[in-house]
């Protein structure tokens, strides 16, 4: 089992809108801790419909550790969901 | 009948992703690139592995193995739970794009789907289907994430195409004609052969068909006598030729569900909950389809590997979350002990119908209002916004599951 840890932790989010196969790139993100984290790659957007809230999901990594952040479309907020590491 | 091969131009295109749903969690986890993965419903050890990566499959990882087990030939393997939503929008990326080929495409599950390139316009058919699996292959990559890969097949018939596309796993692409037809059976065993597992291979070893090849010159009158004793004799006779027998939908006959229980020490009581947890979801799939049914059908795996199961038809109709359950829980009253995997079917189904031609009319009429009105609530809140008080706590032990085999659901 690899070490994966759930969460619903509110974080700021810097977040570049452009073009191409991600428009919307989250880029770099502040956990509650204050610890700041890059994002070196996005690895699939997906959305994910909550009765007709549209939430979309990123999952992204550091290069250390994955992350799967979620930003609400309808209360434009960002959530860390999803924390994952060790892969030993 | 012909018995000649099909020297039709190959215009049927078969697209498959490669261990699916684990190319799509390396694609989303950059970090799980290039690391043996196996994807299941439950991270627990007796789990059974639902896909596995490539680099975990050359290790003898197996789909439906158990965690545990593959753990023994691979000790870094990694378990990651399924993610439903994830492969649904892979899924619809793929489908978006094989329509921009041609407007008669068919996703025959989650993870592969057909073009025929034969409803195309003029101007997509002169193009060499080689290159376009190749384009595709890279739109893949350049519309969803770089780490997908297909296998692409490409032949007169969608078995033949299917055929193609496992010839050279992952990222192949090939082409089976009339001309290489044979070269190709003549590498395969019978059970390679989509549709021919080991029942199928028993009924044609007893008339001395040992290979594919053998298969292929078997006469069709042969084949229906003496092999399949039904008109699938024939449709095999040309299939393996290349003729198209499978351009064709069959109607819904059931819809179900089933679960295995998290723990071995659930009390009746817990176990029902889970039942009508089951029922409630069965409810749901069956009114998306626009469909009600008549029968209700439980079963019950126990853990010393028995199987029981009963069944009840009944003359009206029903479509309600609350019907199956109750039909399913009088069932389930007959139920042994010691279960270990459970099990709710509606069949016998037909399309929904206008309650007011019924004796019972009102009465229906009113279920149906509080039923659509349900449905409404959840669709716009979100799944199981409203369900039955007892099933609360059940949905973080039930959930929801990849429709394989079927696409009505995705």
């Amino acid at each position: 089992m690899n070490d994966e840890t759930l969460l619903n932790e509110r974080i700021e989010v810097i977040t570049v809108f452009g073009e191409g196969l991600n428009p919307c790139r989250p880029v770099r993100f502040r956990r509650s801790s204050g610890r700041e984290i890059e994002v070196t790659e996005i690895g699939l957007r997906h959305p994910s419909v909550q009765g007709r809230r549209m939430i979309h999901i990123f999952d992204v990594t550091d290069g250390g550790a994955d992350y799967r952040l979620e930003f609400d479309s309808e209360r434009l907020t960002w959530h860390l969901t999803r924390e994952a590491d060790h892969y030993e | 009948m012909s018995k000649a091969y099909n020297t039709d131009r190959p215009l049927v295109m078969h697209i498959d992703l490669n261990s699916c749903f684990a190319t799509v969690e390396q694609q989303s986890r950059p970090l799980l690139r290039g690391r043996p993965v196996a994807v299941v419903n439950r991270r627990t050890e007796n789990t059974a592995i639902i896909t596995a990566s490539y680099e975990a499959k050359k290790y003898g990882v197996k789909v439906g193995m158990r965690f545990k087990e593959a753990k023994l030939l691979v000790p870094d393997i990694i378990a990651v739970e399924t993610d439903p939503a994830k492969y649904r929008f892979v899924y619809h990326k793929m489908m978006d794009m094989m329509k921009t080929y041609s407007p008669h495409v068919v996703m025959k599950s989650i993870d592969e789907g057909v073009i025929d390139f034969k409803h195309a316009t003029a101007q997509m058919r002169a193009r060499d289907l080689r290159d376009i699996g190749e384009e595709i292959k890279q739109r893949m990559k350049d519309e969803i994430g770089s780490a997908m890969r297909c296998n692409v097949g490409i032949s007169t018939n969608r078995f033949l195409a299917k055929t193609a596309a496992g010839l050279h796993k992952p990222d192949g692409l090939d082409v089976i004609t009339h001309e290489n037809l044979r070269e190709t059976f003549a590498t395969m065993e019978l059970t390679d052969l989509t549709g021919i597992a080991k029942h199928n291979e028993h009924r044609l070893n007893a008339v001395g068909i040992e290979t594919p090849l053998q298969f292929l010159d078997a006469s069709a009158e042969i084949l229906h006598k003496m092999v399949f004793k039904s008109v699938c004799g024939e449709e095999w006779h040309q299939r393996l030729r290349g003729y198209e027998v499978d351009d064709r939908e069959f109607d819904l006959k059931t819809v179900g569900r089933q679960y295995v229980l998290e723990s071995p020490h659930l009390s009746s009581e817990k176990i029902l909950q889970r039942l009508h947890h089951l029922a409630e979801s069965v409810g749901a799939k069956l009114r998306s389809q626009n469909k009600v049914a008549r029968g209700v059908f439980v079963y019950v795996k126990t853990y010393e590997r028995t199987y029981w199961h009963a069944r009840r038809m009944c003359e009206m109709p029903f479509y309600s979350n609350q019907a199956i359950y109750a039909l399913a829980s009088q069932l389930f009253a007959g139920a042994p002990g010691h279960i270990r995997e459970i099990g709710v079917s509606c069949y016998e189904l037909g399309d929904d119908l206008d309650p007011q031609l019924s004796l019972f009319g009102d009465k229906l009429a009113t279920e149906k209002q509080l039923v659509a009105a349900i449905d409404e609530l959840n669709g716009r809140y979100g799944d199981r916004t409203i369900h039955a008080a007892d099933t609360l706590g059940t949905g973080m032990y039930v959930k929801q599951k990849i429709p394989f085999g079927s696409t009505r659901y995705l």
